[in-house]
């Protein structure tokens, strides 16, 4: 990891060495990407690992958010993208809410789930979340029980949403198509594991 | 405490209408009750799922968030809402529009293709923070609403993630909520009810499912949902109360496919605050339709003195 700086005395080359972490594949803009997209300041970390130790997801996986951190503060975007850990937050934001220099190690989660996305790294699971809102408006959307059991409480069996009035939905279409994200779900679910 | 009428465009989400209709009627009547009308968000679609569709495309989260938002601004009125996942992305994404003109100016270019356009005219807030709230209701004006005091049981508070956190960047308007170590004006709620709030290990850890982990990964999910149910039984808990239909779904399923999975039986009832106060309200459990929980809510009704 150490790199010699080239001087002309070897011994002095070697000896103050760069010991910042930095490897080839190193990418120089993946902290700028995320600093941008998650709307926080990463590169603010200094390791304390209270995000680590504020974890539900710790205990009980490899995953660590603060090795994510410093990957994004590194700029080591394929180990981070294609680590299958990435998708093991729940978001609870325990780490943001204590981390001391104020920085949200949740969001820089959510950025780099973004940008894995782009490169069509994504669980199958959040693809259908988004076929089921094209089609309906809703995440989860209404059925046969509900509608009976809804009918039984003196509400009406479609409530006041996309559910009821379908008119609205072709302008969510219209917002998930701006950005091509109905045919990006679909090209990579057709295109299997 | 004035006898006004404080009416809300009311959020109605996903799981709530589709899943748990009780938790919609029992919001309607119970806040009636209170002075507060809740008029359902017409057109309203998924808020979208901040961490299944944020995850993917934050863009898209923000552009969609913003046209739930308009709908409300165009009946000019501050929308309510009874997820907590449907809190973190209607208040946020209404926050972040209202501060970030750079952000503002792309939803609006995405918008107008729809004839929409955000103002930043509104505010978002949890119908149980609005309970909470002195100018609004409070506690005294919830306790005299009561007219079946929960007596003789335990409940236990799942306070859920976003309704708090991230804590950096919320405001509430009633005071006391702050907290995310250790809130308690949840359980000063439940106590106006009459049951017993109980406190125990670990009460702010997540449920499991958010983050678009319970899709990704179930059993992991479940094993952060059933070390709370074991933190919970520790204490004695009837019941667990939450404001979030996502976190309920987690608990109430969740304790059968715990079972499934882990071999652990649970029976914990899991009820929403809205249903607890219908019940206190007097509301019959067919008025909450509690027959469409997974987990029979029978022995916490039963218990009931």
């Amino acid at each position: 990891m150490a790199k010699a700086k080239g001087y002309s005395d070897e011994n002095l080359s070697v000896r103050l060495a760069d010991r910042y972490y930095r490897t080839d594949d190193a990418s120089p803009d993946f902290l700028k990407n995320i600093e941008k997209i998650g709307m926080t300041i990463a590169h603010m970390c200094y390791q304390c690992g209270t995000c680590t130790g504020s974890c539900p997801s710790a205990p009980r996986s490899s995953y660590r958010i603060r090795k994510f951190v410093r990957r994004a503060v590194l700029g080591l975007e394929n180990d981070a993208l294609t680590d299958p850990d990435l998708w093991l937050c729940t978001t609870c934001y325990s780490c943001t809410d204590r981390c001391p220099r104020d920085i949200a190690p949740t969001d820089i989660i959510m950025a780099m789930r973004n940008l894995a996305f782009k490169r069509k790294i994504v669980p199958r699971n959040f693809l259908n979340t988004v076929q089921f809102i094209y089609k309906t408006g809703h995440g989860v959307p209404n059925n046969d029980v509900n509608r009976a059991a809804r009918v039984k409480l003196g509400l009406e069996a479609e409530p006041e949403t996309t559910a009821k009035y379908p008119e609205f939905i072709p302008g969510i279409q219209k917002i998930l198509d701006h950005y091509g994200l109905k045919d990006e779900a679909d090209e990579i679910l057709s295109e299997g594991q | 405490m004035s006898g006004k009428t404080h009416t809300y465009a009311f959020f109605l989400g996903c799981i709530a209408p589709n899943r748990y209709p009780g938790i919609e009627a029992a919001a309607i009547k119970t806040s009636r009750n209170l002075g507060i009308e809740l008029v359902p968000l017409k057109g309203a679609s998924c808020c979208p799922a901040p961490g299944a569709f944020g995850s993917i495309d934050l863009n898209v989260w923000y552009a969609m968030a913003a046209r739930n938002l308009v709908l409300a601004e165009q009946m000019n009125t501050d929308i309510t809402l009874i997820c907590n996942g449907c809190y973190k992305s209607i208040w946020e994404v209404n926050h972040k529009l209202k501060h970030h003109d750079e952000l503002r100016d792309n939803v609006n270019e995405v918008l107008k293709e729809i004839d929409m356009e955000f103002k930043g005219t509104i505010d978002v807030r949890h119908l149980i923070e609005i309970y909470y709230d002195k100018k609004i209701c409070g506690v005294d004006k919830l306790a005299d609403s009561v007219t079946s005091p929960l007596n003789g049981v335990k409940v236990a508070v799942h306070y859920g993630c976003h309704l708090l956190k991230p804590r950096k960047e919320r405001e509430f308007e009633a005071e006391g909520v702050g907290d995310t170590e250790n809130p308690m004006w949840m359980e000063e709620l439940v106590a106006a009810l009459g049951a017993e709030p109980v406190q125990y290990r670990n009460k702010m850890q997540c449920c499991g499912a958010g983050g678009g982990v319970r899709g990704y990964d179930i059993a992991h999910a479940l094993d952060i949902t059933n070390e709370k149910l074991i933190n919970m039984s520790e204490v004695g808990a009837d019941a667990i109360t939450e404001g979030c239909p996502f976190c309920q779904l987690q608990f109430d399923r969740g304790q059968i496919e715990i079972g499934e999975k882990f071999g652990v039986e649970w029976a914990i009832p899991v009820l929403h605050f809205n249903e607890l106060l219908g019940l206190a309200q007097g509301m019959s459990p067919q008025d909450l339709a509690l027959d469409l929980h997974g987990i029979s809510c029978e022995p916490f009704l039963n218990k009931l003195q």
